[in-house]
């Protein structure tokens, strides 16, 4: 069994396994695509964020991983038909098919794919990338490939949610302080303990990385090299930090030689301490705010402590915090009136941090006009596991069929549905003159009406054909100058 | 939080750093007992063996200087383990055997190093132990909707014959990874054995020693009923039959009217062959949109209007045995059965599948999995530790060496302290210096995690208030 592994794309969803059989007779083509669908109805849930645009990534992985180069063995062929027949109790396995591909095409799959620029930011309801077989015998593989590519919207809606919130804190960082300075170590990602499996913790955590570049899970830094490559030597950072064991190890009435030690270790750099483990409250007003004053005092700008908190209410526990340590430490007031710690000390707050409390954690500092400066966030689960594929409706569809040498435009429309809606015959997305996306169905893109199609095609018949650096994708979704001047409204 | 620099924040002297796992307890969950499964797994794959080599290390090296812009990495600690234990971890594990069932709120598994000097290790490898937390959550909410799906079966057919296929894994395109598809639909595999995420049916036989531990039938999807055209669906579902006659088949039949394709087309047009096929070649009818109880209850009507309907012996509706429906988009399993019920039909018409609320649409506070640190040795003395934070004492952690055996009443319970007896304790060691010391077959953890009688009649206990007629299981429609 080890040559079947979840790798090889014989490994598939299992209704694709019967499928080849169920087309109508003298198919010669599918042709699917992929979208974040839109929600064109009210939806029942009010969702306070709204998630119009998406960033498109992760394609490239899936492609290096699962659908380059030669994919099928006769070993492989045999052990999926052996695995199937116990399945199914029956011989459906389309055996004859696969080995036409080993034989023509040496295992290499004659799909073609093409696909938005990673990292583009498009908004919902525009085609994404789109798949189609390229042998006429091949039909049925476009359907085959789609379970394993329609995992990408996992790192989709990492990097799309991750996005929404680096807007959230841009805004705020900018209204507090009037820049953007350090925007990029603002959410740090401490999911690894809460994502579903090592992968995913790599592409998850690859994700966030498009827009941040503070992380604890190590295992994205691993994926985007791989797969993706960048200049500098590593696309993420992070700092020493403790953990609860490693206070709560030197005994309960030992916290503050805990915490003397650990800070000691790291003199040069930012340290983290998690703060609660007795009593946060005590924590920063006795131990931090008079016992071991004096260690932090002598800190520079560039290795404070960073305070954690990481029990109770987000908000209330931040602002007490920063009350007494605005006690202990008298902040100053920056150019736009905000209160801003002395720059030896500042607080990370890494419990119960998702969008929604995010928003609230920093509209409620600045209500009590404490700057954002003094502040970054943790997040885990929220960050890489609390999210679906329906929160941006992901959707791949086929829309196109050549049967009995006939283009023929297919599409579902359930009639208690119309949100499940999908779209025709063969796309391509444009933008128009005023700069919006739109997506063309129905082969119209061919009339060049609307300028180039930017779908362009990146894996061909077992080859990739275009990649794109980590740097490209981190360009293409970067911030643009137009959102932020719309945050500030 | 990143372990890397953690050797150097213990105590001086510290020898020995013992942890453990548990499913904590929290007031108004749904959940009041756990499933533990796929410690094996990730024994086998990340820590069995000789994990640690010189390359490893270098490379380690090189990364974290970057990562942390600084020397943090503890080299010298590493390259120890590779001299003295040839790259094999000195730690120790124990567990309780997989398949267990065991009451929230008590230890499932316990980590301390074996030799004094790798101290540091333990909490090294917590990172990937917690992300038991997974396969532990699928295994269970997957169990729980079995004592859902078992009562309703039993209520209203008499026995629960066939219950380990009423509940289809769909989960496979939801999930975030291969890996996780895999993981968690191995888990599912624990309590049912039908599934479409071949993953999992490969992850059992590589990792539990089961050569096919689950099935399925021949399915359409959208694609291939659209792929004939709109006003083909009839050609499309004909196909479905004629190609698939000795199975059972699931056809999708939403893909523009599912009321019509039910009256007109299955009811209809293709009703003869319909009824040509047997029980074990039924039809089984997919709807895939719409209010999933509305929809169902709605096409089951149709369908009896076509097709008639039996009474069985408690007095429920049953359809000819040639036709079943299959539910698989966003259900709440309790409300869902229990309405089908108040309208008179029996569980045995609807097969359930389910996607993202299995494998999916779950994460480590569903049933708050936690790894602390209960108990360190400092220059040889042994210490009791916890945290306890004032600002939510929930996350108080246990205290000590721990065990779990069985109590006078003869539940289970977790000694604190080092209080328990060894020779009761049923935690079970099940890796130490590298070494694998327990293979659990898929056979005994699906016998460890059957449904006992008392799972079917008796509720769930409640830690809070009790919700509704549901049980409180409102996970499929992502409220938890």
């Amino acid at each position: 069994s080890a040559c079947m592994g979840p790798a090889s794309p014989l490994c598939a969803f299992v209704p694709q396994v019967t499928h080849y059989k169920q087309y109508p007779p003298n198919t010669s083509k599918v042709y699917s695509y992929f979208e974040c669908r839109e929600t064109r109805t009210e939806p029942t849930k009010n969702r306070k964020v709204k998630y119009d645009k998406t960033v498109f990534y992760g394609l490239q992985y899936i492609l290096h991983k699962y659908l380059k180069g030669k994919v099928v063995t006769p070993e492989k062929i045999q052990e999926a038909k052996e695995v199937y027949r116990e399945h199914f109790q029956d011989d459906v396995f389309n055996e004859k098919g696969w080995n036409y591909i080993l034989e023509k095409y040496d295992g290499h799959l004659p799909i073609e794919i093409k696909a938005v620029p990673e990292g583009s930011v498009i908004p919902r309801g525009n085609v994404l990338f789109t798949v189609e077989s390229t042998d006429p015998e091949c039909y049925w593989l476009t359907n085959w490939v789609e379970t394993i590519l329609v995992q990408i919207w996992y790192p989709i809606t990492v990097a799309t949610n991750s996005r929404e919130q680096k807007k959230i804190l841009a805004k705020f960082l900018l209204e507090t302080s009037g820049n953007l300075t350090g925007l990029e170590l603002k959410l740090h990602d401490f999911g690894y303990r809460g994502v579903s499996s090592q992968e995913t913790a790599g592409i998850g955590a690859s994700a966030h990385l498009v827009n941040f570049k503070g992380t604890d899970t190590v295992a994205g830094i691993g994926v985007i090299k791989k797969y993706y490559g960048t200049k500098d030597p590593v696309p993420g950072f992070s700092v020493p930090a403790a953990e609860h064991s490693t206070i709560t190890a030197w005994g309960k009435d030992h916290e503050k030689d805990a915490f003397e030690h650990i800070i000691k270790q790291f003199p040069n750099v930012p340290v983290s301490i998690v703060s609660d483990s007795y009593d946060i409250y005590n924590a920063c007003e006795k131990i931090w705010g008079e016992d071991l004053r004096s260690l932090i005092v002598s800190r520079s700008a560039d290795a404070p402590l960073v305070v954690r908190p990481d029990s109770g209410d987000p908000l209330d526990t931040v602002l007490k915090v920063l009350e007494i340590l605005g006690k202990k430490f008298p902040p100053t007031e920056n150019s736009l009136g905000y209160r801003v710690l002395p720059p030896y000390i500042r607080v990370i707050q890494g419990d119960g941090v998702d969008i929604n409390t995010l928003q609230e954690i920093v509209e409620g500092l600045k209500e009590q006009k404490w700057s954002i400066e003094n502040i970054s966030f943790g997040s885990g689960g929220a960050l890489l596991q609390k999210l679906t594929r329906d929160l941006l409706n992901c959707s791949f569809k086929c829309s196109y069929v050549v049967t009995n040498g006939l283009g023929v435009n297919v599409f579902k429309d359930p009639v208690a549905d119309p949100n499940k809606r999908s779209k025709k015959g063969r796309l391509s997305l444009h933008r128009t003159q005023s700069g919006h996306f739109v997506t063309l169905e129905e082969g119209k893109g061919d009339l060049e009406e609307y300028g180039v199609d930017l779908l362009h095609t990146v894996f061909q018949n077992g080859k990739i054909v275009k990649t794109y650096t980590f740097d490209d994708v981190r360009d293409n979704a970067k911030l643009k100058d137009t959102e932020k001047e719309e945050l500030l409204k | 939080v990143n372990p890397i620099t953690h050797y150097k924040q213990y105590p001086p002297n510290v020898s020995k750093i013992y942890s453990y796992f548990e499913c904590r307890c929290k007031k108004g969950s749904p959940f009041n007992e756990v499933v533990f499964f796929g410690l094996q797994y990730l024994l086998k794959k990340y820590l069995t063996g000789a994990v640690v080599t010189e390359e490893k290390i270098q490379q380690a090296k090189v990364f974290y200087q970057m990562h942390f812009r600084q020397t943090v990495f503890d080299e010298d600690g590493w390259r120890k383990i590779l001299e003295k234990y040839d790259g094999r971890l000195p730690i120790r594990i124990k567990a309780v055997p997989e398949g267990r069932v065991v009451p929230r709120g008590n230890v499932l598994f316990t980590v301390e190093n074996t030799d004094p000097e790798f101290f540091w290790l333990t909490n090294y490898v917590e990172t990937m132990l917690v992300q038991m937390w997974y396969p532990i959550t699928v295994a269970t909410v997957s169990r729980e909707f079995k004592k859902i799906l078992a009562k309703h079966l039993r209520a209203s057919s008499g026995s629960i014959e066939g219950l380990d296929t009423r509940l289809h894994d769909f989960g496979y395109r939801g999930v975030s990874s291969q890996e996780s598809a895999a993981l968690g639909g191995a888990a599912h595999l624990v309590n049912f054995c039908s599934t479409d995420t071949v993953a999992g049916l490969l992850m059992a036989q590589r990792y539990y020693s089961c050569p096919m531990a689950g099935f399925s039938i021949p399915a359409a999807e959208h694609s291939t009923i659209i792929s004939w055209g709109r006003s083909r669906e009839k050609e499309a579902f004909e196909q479905m039959l004629e190609q698939f006659p000795t199975s059972p088949v699931s056809v999708v039949s939403d893909s523009y009217d599912i009321f019509k394709a039910c009256k007109h087309i299955w009811g209809d047009k293709l009703k003869d062959r319909v009824m040509e096929r047997s029980e074990d070649s039924c039809l089984v009818i997919r709807p895939d949109s719409g209010d999933p109880t509305e929809t169902l209850l709605q096409v089951i009507q149709i369908l009896e209007e076509c097709f008639g309907s039996s009474v069985n012996s408690m007095g429920y509706k049953l359809l000819p045995s040639y036709l079943r429906i299959i539910q698989g988009d966003g259900i709440d399993l309790g409300s869902i059965e229990q309405k089908l019920r108040d309208e008179g039909w029996s569980s045995e018409n609807v097969f359930f599948g389910c996607g993202s609320a299995l494998l999916q649409k779950i994460n480590r506070d569903t049933l708050n999995c936690a790894f602390k640190c209960s108990y360190v040795e400092n220059n040889g003395q042994g210490m009791d530790v916890y945290k306890l934070p004032m600002t939510d004492p929930s996350k108080g952690s246990k205290k000590g060496q721990l065990t779990l055996s069985r109590n006078s009443d003869g539940l289970l319970e977790t000694l604190e302290k080092g209080v328990g007896k060894p020779e009761e304790d049923l935690l079970v060691k099940v890796f130490e210096n590298g070494s694998l010391l327990q293979d659990y077959s898929l056979e005994e953890i699906r016998r460890k995690a059957q449904l006992t009688e008392e799972d079917e009649v008796a509720p769930p206990r409640h830690n809070g208030e009790h919700k509704g007629s549901g049980g409180g299981l409102h996970i499929l429609n992502g409220q938890h």
